[in-house]
């Protein structure tokens, strides 16, 4: 909330001619908990300068959210055909790709920006290189990547990563309320890895970029399913113990019941 | 509504969980079966990782084994000096089994090894099953036939160091039930099931036990095979969701109370023919799933 309060400040500091943006998240921390099944962010922001806030002149310019997650390291696993099944291949690591990407723009961004100012800020997944990412730990890996080429894998990466909704281009994104706020849903999927996250806003005129702002967000997983998780890997016998207990006594007691009631 | 499971790592519909686990609990209580056979090719459907699937069925078939056991408890049907013998074999069949399915998991073939000897076993007993259900419901009755005798097998009275089963009325040697147990907690560590339907005829037909007690031993020692397998699971591999178990006890325990008594009103042949069937199809699925082209090329995991 003292983000939004800052935005319409900025608002109503802005000089009246340079056009500028500014954002503020209704959350800064999302929660994975047990319900987690991909959650609705919503990012507001307000444009400041004259040409920029009149409705009739807004049109000359485009406005581009970038929601970025944490570099993180994943597991890219080919399915091969042997004989004829299908099997999953040896895994081939992915080194310190971006855990989320997330671009929500006013218009498609071939038509909003410019290629090179598209890379130069990283805009979405078409400027991402992933070839340089891949890496191998064993020698069937190994034997995949040379087959394959790391071009080809890299490219098979983005395509499972926009399936599972963690790179995901919208156009149109952008609602604009009274006057010269706006507001921005982007959906988080629920496989969204937990980190620190950066949201980044961009004002563009003519694809050239005029303002931008920034804000962050933490994704953090808590509640019981957190305590779970740590436990099965930081003391993974005991918590054994505690399963097998658990179950035992649901089955003795699931016994006990219905002897009563039957 | 969903609800994350922190192991399995995906959200998933309780409800969908417990009507599937009650499903096959409905089953198991009908036909006096584990159940886990059905349950963990049907997670493995749903997309719970296999050898989540696997670890996690193990911790329900604790609480089924225990639900089921306590009956025969109380009615003192459980031979526990057998029993004692087929944990210590099944005790060290569940190790072995849970080592190889680490080294499976480490090599990345445990997902392909479950699903495959999933297909070869549910094949081959639902096709035994059929047979031997048609068998029954065409055979006409003949009173002059005469009863076919036990046989003695000569090689269990060879083996040294005999002792006597009071409770079973049987003076064997300890080997062929450690070993027995052995195998059977091989093949339960690694499928996640109790291996009832195998232990059970075993048990009628090699080691020859008065069939009074064969079910109630078999459900007792199963407690045991299956807590060790679960906390191996969760030591070596970490694939115990306790939150989807608990799913899985809540709808299993129900529907295992609903299926017994209404098992109790229908035809023994009509019933194993039925269940023939669902476990052919269950088996024609995940060899469909092992032969036609994934949607998926590639699969990617957050580290």
């Amino acid at each position: 909330m003292k983000g939004l309060l800052a935005a319409f400040l900025l608002v109503l500091a802005a000089p009246a001619k340079g056009a500028e943006i500014a954002i503020a998240l209704t959350e800064e921390v999302v929660e994975v908990n047990a319900s987690f099944s991909g959650a609705e962010l919503v990012l507001f922001g307000a444009l400041a300068g004259a040409e920029a806030m009149s409705p009739e002149t807004r049109a000359q310019y485009d406005i581009v959210a970038v929601v970025r997650g944490p570099a993180i390291n994943f597991r890219l696993i080919p399915m091969l055909r042997e004989q004829i099944v299908w099997t999953t291949g040896p895994a081939i690591l992915v080194a310190g790709a971006p855990g989320i990407l997330l671009t929500a723009s006013t218009r498609p961004l071939d038509e909003a920006t410019t290629p090179a100012l598209r890379r130069a800020l990283h805009l979405d997944a078409n400027a991402l290189d992933v070839a340089p990412l891949i890496k191998t730990t064993n020698a069937r890996a190994a034997a995949i990547v040379d087959a394959r080429g790391p071009a080809v894998l890299g490219a098979a990466f983005l395509d499972a990563a926009r399936s599972a909704g963690l790179i995901k281009e919208t156009a149109n994104a952008v609602s604009f309320k009274k006057g010269s706020l706006f507001s921005i849903d982007i959906e988080l999927p629920p496989t969204t890895p937990v980190g620190e996250y950066v949201v980044d806003i961009y004002l563009l005129r003519d694809g050239a970029l005029v303002s931008e702002d920034s804000a962050r967000l933490s994704v953090n997983k808590v509640g019981i399913e957190r305590g779970v998780y740590e436990l099965a890997h930081a003391r993974p016998i005991a918590y054994g113990i505690g399963c097998v207990a658990i179950s035992l006594a649901a089955g003795w007691l699931a016994a006990a019941a219905f002897r009563k009631s039957g | 509504m969903q609800i994350y499971l922190p192991i399995a790592e995906m959200p998933v519909d309780p409800f969908m969980i417990i009507i599937m686990s009650a499903a096959v609990g409905f089953l198991s209580g009908m036909f006096g079966i584990g159940g886990g056979f059905l349950m963990t090719p049907l997670l493995i459907f749903y997309g719970v990782p296999p050898a989540v699937a696997v670890g996690t069925e193990m911790a329900q078939i604790v609480a089924s084994s225990v639900s089921g056991a306590t009956a025969h408890l109380r009615r003192k049907t459980v031979d526990f000096q057998m029993g004692a013998f087929l944990i210590a074999g099944g005790g060290v069949g569940s190790i072995l089994g849970v080592l190889l399915f680490k080294s499976l998991r480490e090599s990345g073939q445990i997902d392909l090894f479950i699903s495959t000897a999933y297909v070869i076993f549910l094949g081959l007993l639902g096709f035994l099953m059929l047979a031997e259900s048609l068998r029954a419901l065409l055979r006409q009755p003949r009173p002059g036939a005469p009863k076919r005798r036990k046989r003695r097998t000569a090689w269990m009275a060879a083996l040294p160091f005999a002792m006597r089963f009071r409770r079973s009325q049987l003076y064997i040697s300890p080997a062929p039930p450690i070993l027995l147990g052995f195998m059977i907690g091989v093949l339960s560590a690694i499928m996640g099931v109790g291996g009832g339907f195998i232990m059970v005829p075993a048990m009628i037909y090699i080691l020859q036990m008065p069939t009074s007690v064969v079910v109630g031993t078999s459900l007792f020692q199963v407690i045991f095979i299956a807590a060790i397998a679960t906390i191996l699971h969760a030591a070596a591999n970490q694939t115990v969701d306790i939150v989807l178990a608990l799913l899985l006890i809540s709808g299993g325990v129900v529907g295992a109370q609903l299926g017994a008594r209404f098992g109790a009103r229908l035809k023994a042949e009509q019933l194993r023919a039925l269940l023939a069937i669902v476990v052919l199809a269950v088996c024609a699925r995940l060899a469909l799933g092992l032969i036609v082209t994934p949607d998926a090329l590639y699969l990617i995991e957050a580290l």
